[in-house]
C-alpha cells in the first residue's frame, strides 16, 4: 500500500535551470508590479461583479511580498480525467488540471476578445478560408522540444486522427482542412468554409498546444504525462488517488492577466481526487488540503463565516445550467405547454434557499461571461397567473382527482431526469414539482445514476433533462440549438441537440445561428447572435438556471488564487502559501 | 426415506472395522477427495459469479461505451463512438464476448479498465492492499471493541449487561456513512485530532475509517457472542471450577472467551464480506483508494471488466475465508475437530 | 462443504426444543388462571390488572422496545394524525429553520417540516425493513428448507448457488438490482432482501439440517413417522423459534441497508419522504444544519435498536420458558 506505483513516473528533469535565484528576481519584479496587479484584480472585480460573475469574501491583498516554494495541496470534487491530455474527450475535469500544464495559442479576456499568447500574431486571408499564425520563437516545451510551425501542424493532425478519440478538440478544429507549414515559425490553416470561432477555439485548454515530440509517444503514454509550456509539468499520475504536478522552472509565457512572470512560486501541487462533497470541506476545514472545488452552496456559506477559509466563485462560459425540454413529444411539442412549465415554477426561490444564495440567477442561455449574451427576464420570470392562462388555452382545462389538468382523458404530465452528476440538486426539482402542482403540472422525478441518466438523454426518454456545455463562445448555441444535432446515426446515440425542436421555429433558429457563425462581421455575428437567442427563448426550450461555476473553497493563507479566463479554470501560476 | 444426506458425515461411517493400514488409507483417500471437491467447488463458484456478472452488467441500462470515452460527461460523436466500439470489440456478438471474456480469465488475464486505461489486474493490485488492510484492521478492532464489551458485560451485573447490550445495538444500528461523518465532523473538524481524509501517508488516516467499520460489526458480533458466553458462563462446567475456587477473570478469559469466540469466529467470514460492502461506503465517505469504491465507480460508468474483476476476485477472498474460518472454528471446538 | 454458521444458539437441546411451540408464554404463568374456577366479572379494573400483570410477565426488556415499535407502527399506519403538516408541503422562505416551537425537528432546504417527514417517513422505511426481510426469509426458507429436506443432488444444488450468492459481492447484488429495475422504493426493498436472502438461506438449512441428525428425529423415523409429521412436529417448530429472532433482527440490518443504498444515490424517489434519502441528503448539511442529519438517523437507530431488543426479549422469554 505504501509502494503505490504511480501510473505515470517523470524521468529526472534533464531540461536546463535557469541560472541564479528565481525567488529573488521574482520577488523583486513583483514589488514593482503590486500595486498595479492589485488594481487591475479590483478593476477585474468590479466589472465582473455587475455581471454577477465572481465573488470573493475577502478581496484584501497579500499582506507581505509572495514567498517561492511549496506544497499546495488541491482536492478536487469533479471526477478523475481518464486522460490527462484534453484533447482526447475534452471535459471540464480534464480541463481544471491540464490548465497548469498546457497552454493554448490564444488567449481571451473576460469581454470576450481574442489576443496573442504563445501565438504572436495572426492574420486572415481576404476569403477567410486561411489563417497564418505565427507563434513565438522563444518558448521550448519542458521536454526540450522548440515550439515551431511544425507543432501546430502535428498538434491539428493528432485531433484529427481518429485513433486519439477526441470529441471537443475534433469539434473545434473541424473546419480546418489542411495546415501549410509557411516559414519556421508560420503556420497557414485552410478552412473547408469560415469559421468565426476559430480564435476562440484556439484559447481553449482543450485545444492546447503541446509538444510534438511528447504527441509522437502514441495517445497511450500522452495521456499519462502531456507535455505543455505551462508553469507545472505533470510528475506523477497515482490513478484514483492523485497528480503530481511540479514547477516549470524554464516558465516565461504567462497569461497577459497574469500576477508576475518568471516561473511560479509553488514547487509543487498535489492534485488529489476527492469526490465526497462533506469530506472534501472537511479535508479544508481540518487543513489537509489547500483548495478545493465543487464547493458547494452551504460549505461557501461555511467558508465565509470561517475567518480561515476564503472562496472564489466565477462564472464558466458556454450554455448555462438549465432544464432542456424535449419538444418531440406530449405535452413539451407544444410551446403554449412549455411556456407555462417556465412560468409555473419559481427559480428565485429555489436559488435563495437550497443554494443559499450563493449562486446568481441567469435569464439567458449562455452564460454571463459569454460574449453577446443577452439577459431577458420577462421571458423567464415565474408568473402562475399566466402559467395558467396558457395551459387553459393549450385545452388542458379538465381536472382529475388530484387536482392535475388533463385533455381527452390524459394528464399533464411529464418526467425530469436527474443525476447528481449535472449539478441541479434533487430538491431543486422537488420545488419545480411542488409549484407545477399548483398549476395542475404533473412533475414525476427520475432520480438515475449518471450512466442511465446518459442512455435515458440518447433515447429521448425524458420531458425535461438538466444539461449544460462549456464553450467559451456563442457558437456554442450552433452546437445544442442547431436542429441538424438531432439526429443520431444509431437509435439511443448521442446528440447535442436535446430539445429536438423542427418545423418553420427551428428554421429560423437554424439560419439565424448559421449565419451568425460564417459572419466576417463581429457586428453582424453579435446581432445574430442576439436574435438567435430572441428565438430560442421565443421557443421557451430550456429553462436557463444558473452559469456554470468555478467554486473555490481555501484556507485564507493561500495568497494569490485566481481564475483564468475564458474558461474560468483555476490557474496557480500566481499563487503563495504565506505561512511562515 | 433417506435422512443422511450431508456428505461432512462421510468420514464417520468409513472407519469401523478396518485395520489401522487400510483406515489411514482411506483417511487419506476422504481428504484428498474433500479437498478435490473443494478446489472443483471453488472454480465452479468463480466461473459462475463471473457468468453472472458479466450477463448483469448487460442487463443494466447505459453504453459501456461511455466509460471508454471519458465517462458519462463525454460529448463524444456517434463516429467516434461506433469506432470505440470496434475498436474494443463492443460490436461483436454477446456470446462471442462472453466466449472470449472467458477464455482470457483462465489465463488469469482480466482485461484493460475501460476507464483507467491501465491492466485490471493493476488497477484491482494497486486497491486491494488498502481494502484488506482496512478490513483486516476494522475485523480485529471489532473483535477486540466486542470482546471487551462483552467480558465486561457479562461480569459486571444487571446494569452493565443492560449498558453493554445497549450499546452493542444501537452501535449495531447506526449506518456506516453517518458514523463516518459524525467522526469527521468531531475528530476532523472540531477537535482537528485527525485528518479527515486518508490522504496523508502512516496510521493517522486509518483510525477513522477503522472505526467507522469496526464499530457497527463490534454490536453485531457482540450480540452473537455474550448470548453464548452468558450460557457458558452459567453451565456446569463453570459452576463447578467456581466451586473449585477458580476466580471469576480466569473463567471467563479461560473457559467462557473460548465460547464466545465460536460464533464469532463462524461469523468472521461473513463479516469479511460484509466489510467489503461497508468498504464501499466508508471509502466514499474517507475518499479512500480501495477496492469498495473501485467496484462502485465502475459500476456507476459502466467500466464492465473492473467490475468483473472486483467481483472475481471478492468471490476468490471470500473463498478463502471462508476455508480459514472453517479451519479456526474447527481449532477452537474440539467437538468438530474429533470429527 | 463449510460448518454451519449459527447466528442464534438458541435450540440447542432437541428434547426441550421438542416441548414448547410458540404460544405467548404469559398467559399460563397468570396465578389466576391457576387459582379457583371462580367466574370473575370482567371489570374495567380486572382488566388494568390483567394487562399489568402481562406486561409484568413480559418484562422491561420486551415492554420498552414494543412500546417504542408500536409508536413508530403507529406513525406509520396514521402519519397525518401525528404530524403537524404534510411531508411534501413546502415554504422556501422558512428553508433551514433550526428546530423549535414552530417546527420540532426544524426545516429542510425547501421549508419542509423535518418532524412531519420523519413521522410521514416511517411508512416507507418500516416496509422497506418488513418487507426486505420477509422478502429475504422467504426466499431463505425455500432455499434452506429445499438444501435441508431435498435429496443430496438438490441440497448440493441449492447449497453450491446459495455459495455462489454468498461470494457476490452484496453490495453489488443491490447495485445491480437497482440499476436494472431503476431505483425507488419498491427496487430498494428488493435489492436489499434479496442480498440478505443468501446469508439467511444458510442459517436455515443448518438450522434444519441439525435438527434432522438429532436423534429424537432418528426415534421418530424408527417409530416410522410419516416424513410430514416430522417435519411437521419436529423441524418446523424448532427452526421457527430461531427464524421469527432473525426476522427482527434482520427489519433492523435491512433499515440501515436502505439507507446507505440511499447515501450512494441508489435510494427511495424525491419527493417521498424515507429516513435513508433524508439521512444521506441532510449529511451535506451537517456542518450548518445537524437537525437534518440527527433526527432522521436518530429515527433509523431507534427502529433498528428496538426491532433487535424485541428480537433478543422474545429470544430470551423463549429459552427461559
Amino acid at each position: 500500500m505504501k509502494n503505490r506505483q504511480p501510473a505515470y513516473q517523470a524521468e529526472p528533469a534533464n531540461a536546463p535551470r535557469s541560472a541564479g535565484s528565481p525567488l529573488a528576481t521574482t520577488a523583486g519584479t513583483l514589488r514593482k508590479r503590486l500595486p498595479l496587479t492589485v488594481a487591475a484584480v479590483g478593476a477585474l472585480l468590479v466589472l465582473t461583479a455587475c455581471g454577477g460573475a465572481v465573488h470573493a469574501d475577502s478581496a484584501q491583498g497579500p499582506s507581505r511580498a509572495p514567498v517561492s516554494g511549496g506544497t499546495l495541496v488541491y482536492a478536487t470534487g469533479d471526477t478523475e480525467p481518464a486522460c490527462l491530455d484534453p484533447i482526447v474527450s475534452g471535459n471540464v475535469p480534464q480541463a481544471l488540471v491540464s490548465t497548469q500544464y498546457l497552454e493554448p495559442l490564444f488567449f481571451q479576456d473576460e469581454n470576450g476578445e481574442v489576443g496573442p499568447w504563445l501565438a504572436k500574431s495572426w492574420k486572415w486571408s481576404k476569403d477567410r478560408l486561411a489563417l497564418d499564425i505565427t507563434v513565438r520563437q522563444d518558448v521550448h516545451f519542458t521536454d526540450g522540444q522548440q515550439l515551431n510551425a511544425e507543432t501546430i501542424i502535428r498538434n491539428v493532425a493528432y485531433i484529427k486522427d481518429p485513433k486519439t478519440l477526441s470529441s471537443t478538440g475534433i469539434l473545434a478544429v473541424e473546419k480546418v482542412a489542411s495546415v501549410e507549414k509557411i516559414s519556421e515559425f508560420t503556420a497557414r490553416l485552410h478552412l473547408s468554409e469560415p469559421d468565426n470561432a476559430l480564435l476562440e477555439h484556439f484559447a481553449q485548454v482543450w485545444v492546447p498546444i503541446q509538444s510534438q515530440k511528447a504527441l509522437a509517444r502514441g495517445a497511450e503514454a500522452n495521456c499519462l504525462s502531456p507535455v505543455g509550456t505551462g508553469p507545472f509539468k505533470v510528475e506523477s499520475w497515482s490513478k484514483q488517488q492523485e497528480v503530481v504536478l511540479t514547477r516549470n522552472d524554464d516558465y516565461h509565457t504567462p497569461a497577459p492577466t497574469a500576477g508576475h512572470s518568471g516561473p511560479a512560486y509553488m514547487e509543487k501541487i498535489i492534485w488529489r481526487f476527492l469526490p465526497d462533497h462533506a469530506a472534501r470541506f472537511a479535508a479544508l476545514q481540518s487543513g489537509e488540503v489547500d483548495v478545493i472545488d465543487v464547493l458547494q452552496p452551504q460549505n461557501a456559506v461555511a467558508a465565509k463565516a470561517d475567518p480561515a477559509l476564503d472562496t472564489l466563485i466565477g462564472s464558466r462560459p458556454g450554455h448555462v445550467v438549465n432544464l432542456t425540454l424535449n419538444t418531440t413529444e406530449d405535452p413539451f411539442n407544444d410551446v403554449r405547454v412549455r411556456e407555462a412549465f417556465v412560468r409555473s415554477v419559481d427559480v428565485d426561490a429555489a436559488l435563495k434557499s437550497i443554494f443559499m444564495s450563493t449562486v446568481p440567477r441567469s435569464n439567458s442561455v449562455l452564460s454571463s461571461i459569454t460574449k453577446f449574451n443577452r439577459q431577458n427576464p420577462d421571458a423567464y420570470s415565474t408568473d402562475v397567473d399566466k402559467a395558467n392562462r396558457l395551459l387553459d388555452e393549450a385545452g388542458w382545462t379538465a381536472r382529475d382527482s388530484e387536482g392535475y389538468r388533463t385533455k381527452d382523458g390524459q394528464r399533464l404530465s411529464t418526467t425530469a431526469i436527474q443525476t447528481e452528476a449535472v449539478l441541479v440538486p434533487v430538491s431543486v426539482f422537488e420545488q419545480f414539482q411542488h409549484s407545477a402542482k399548483a398549476v395542475g403540472f404533473e412533475l414525476v422525478i427520475n432520480q438515475e445514476e449518471p450512466a442511465s441518466f446518459n442512455a435515458k438523454r440518447y433515447a429521448w426518454d425524458y420531458g425535461i433533462s438538466p444539461l449544460y456545455y462549456t464553450k467559451n463562445s456563442p457558437s456554442v448555441l450552433n452546437i445544442v440549438y442547431d436542429s441538424a444535432h438531432i439526429p443520431s446515426v444509431i437509435k439511443g446515440g448521442y446528440h447535442a441537440n436535446n430539445n429536438g425542436l423542427t418545423g418553420p421555429a427551428a428554421d429560423a433558429i437554424d439560419q439565424a445561428l448559421r449565419l451568425a457563425a460564417t459572419t466576417g462581421s463581429e457586428k453582424e455575428r453579435g446581432e445574430l447572435y442576439a436574435k438567435a437567442q430572441q428565438l430560442i427563448d421565443k421557443q421557451y426550450l430550456s429553462l436557463p438556471i444558473f452559469d456554470q461555476q468555478t467554486r473555490l473553497g481555501f484556507r485564507s493563507d493561500v495568497e494569490g488564487v485566481r481564475l483564468l479566463s475564458p474558461l474560468g479554470m483555476p490557474t496557480f501560476y500566481d499563487t503563495w502559501l504565506d505561512r511562515s | 426415506m433417506s435422512l443422511d444426506t450431508d456428505n461432512r458425515t462421510t468420514s464417520h461411517s468409513i472407519a469401523a472395522p478396518a485395520t489401522r493400514d487400510t483406515e489411514a488409507r482411506a483417511r487419506l483417500k476422504t481428504v484428498l477427495r474433500l479437498t478435490g471437491f473443494r478446489i472443483l467447488g471453488a472454480a465452479g463458484v468463480l466461473w459462475a459469479v463471473a457468468t453472472l456478472a458479466f450477463f448483469a452488467m448487460r442487463l443494466v441500462p447505459g453504453d459501456p461505451v461511455d466509460a471508454l470515452l471519458g465517462g458519462p460527461g463525454n460529448n463524444a460523436t456517434e463516429e467516434v463512438r461506433q469506432a470505440t466500439r470496434e475498436l474494443n470489440g463492443l460490436d461483436r456478438p454477446l456470446l462471442v464476448q462472453y466466449g472470449s471474456y472467458l477464455g482470457k480469465l483462465v489465463t488469469g488475464d482480466l482485461g484493460d479498465s475501460y476507464q483507467l486505461r491501465e491492466p485490471v489486474a493493476q488497477v484491482l493490485g494497486e486497491q486491494l492492499g488498502n481494502t484488506l488492510v482496512l478490513a483486516v484492521l476494522a475485523l480485529a478492532t471489532a473483535w477486540v471493541l466486542a470482546l471487551a464489551l462483552a467480558l465486561w458485560s457479562a461480569r459486571g451485573g444487571k446494569v452493565a449487561t443492560l449498558v453493554g447490550n445497549l450499546l452493542e445495538v444501537v452501535s449495531a444500528a447506526v449506518p456506516h456513512f453517518w458514523l463516518g461523518s459524525l467522526l469527521i465532523l468531531v475528530f476532523s473538524v472540531s477537535l482537528q485530532w485527525l485528518p479527515a481524509t486518508s490522504g496523508a501517508p502512516g496510521i493517522e488516516g486509518l483510525i477513522l475509517p477503522v472505526l467507522t467499520l469496526a464499530i457497527p460489526l463490534a454490536g453485531f458480533l457482540g450480540q452473537v457472542m455474550r448470548e453464548s458466553m452468558l450460557t457458558a458462563m452459567n453451565s456446569p462446567f463453570a459452576i463447578s471450577s467456581r466451586a473449585r475456587g477458580e476466580s471469576e477473570a480466569s473463567l471467563s478469559l479461560r473457559h467462557a472467551l473460548r465460547h464466545a469466540a465460536l460464533p464469532g469466529i463462524g461469523l468472521s467470514g461473513w463479516a469479511m464480506g460484509s466489510l467489503i460492502s461497508g468498504a464501499v461506503v466508508v471509502e466514499t465517505v474517507f475518499a479512500r483508494p480501495g477496492i469498495g469504491r473501485t467496484l462502485l465507480q465502475s459500476v456507476l460508468v459502466r467500466d464492465v471488466p473492473v467490475v468483473l474483476g472486483v467481483v472475481v476476485l471478492v468471490a476468490a477472498i471470500y473463498i478463502i475465508v471462508t476455508l480459514l474460518s472453517d479451519l479456526a472454528e474447527r481449532w477452537a471446538d474440539p467437538r468438530l475437530r474429533a470429527a | 462443504m463449510s460448518t454451519p454458521t449459527h447466528l442464534t444458539k438458541t435450540i440447542t437441546d432437541p428434547e426441550e426444543a421438542m416441548t414448547h411451540s410458540i404460544q405467548t408464554p404469559v398467559l399460563d404463568r397468570s396465578p389466576e388462571r391457576r387459582g379457583p374456577a371462580e367466574p370473575r366479572p370482567r371489570t374495567r379494573a380486572s382488566l388494568v390488572s390483567q394487562a399489568k400483570e402481562l406486561f409484568t410477565g413480559l418484562g422491561p426488556g420486551i415492554i420498552v422496545p414494543l412500546v417504542l415499535m408500536l409508536g413508530l407502527v403507529a406513525a406509520a399506519a396514521i402519519p397525518a394524525a401525528l404530524a403537524p403538516s404534510g411531508p411534501l408541503d413546502m415554504n422556501p422562505a422558512e428553508a433551514f429553520t433550526a428546530p423549535g416551537t414552530a417546527h420540532w425537528f426544524g426545516t429542510d432546504e425547501s421549508g419542509r417540516d423535518v418532524f412531519s417527514r420523519v413521522i410521514h417517513g416511517a411508512r416507507s422505511s418500516l416496509l422497506i425493513g418488513v418487507l426486505a426481510t420477509v422478502i429475504g426469509l422467504g426466499t431463505a426458507v425455500v432455499l434452506g428448507a429445499l438444501a435441508g429436506l431435498g435429496t443430496r443432488a438438490v441440497d448440493f444444488g441449492v447449497s453450491r448457488f446459495l455459495e455462489v450468492l454468498f461470494a457476490f459481492p452484496g453490495l453489488l447484488l443491490a447495485l445491480l438490482v437497482i440499476t436494472i429495475l431503476g431505483p425507488g422504493v419498491v427496487t430498494t426493498t428488493i435489492a436489499v432482501g434479496l442480498s440478505a436472502a443468501p446469508g439467511y438461506a444458510r442459517m436455515i438449512r443448518s438450522q434444519v439440517l441439525s435438527v434432522r441428525r438429532s436423534g429424537y428425529v432418528e426415534a421418530s423415523i424408527v417409530q416410522g413417522k410419516s416424513r410430514a409429521f416430522i417435519v411437521r412436529h419436529h423441524i418446523l417448530p424448532n427452526v421457527a423459534a430461531p427464524l421469527f429472532v432473525l426476522a427482527t433482527l434482520g427489519v433492523g440490518q435491512a433499515i440501515v441497508w436502505a439507507s446507505s443504498l440511499s447515501f450512494l444515490g441508489l435510494g427511495a424517489t424525491p419527493p417521498d419522504p424515507e429516513w435513508g434519502s433524508m439521512l444521506s441528503l441532510g449529511r451535506l448539511y451537517i456542518g450548518n444544519a445537524w437537525w437534518l442529519t440527527f433526527f432522521p438517523g436518530l429515527f433509523i437507530v431507534l427502529s433498528a435498536a428496538t426491532t433487535t431488543l424485541l428480537g433478543h426479549g422474545i429470544q430470551r422469554k423463549l429459552k427461559d420458558k
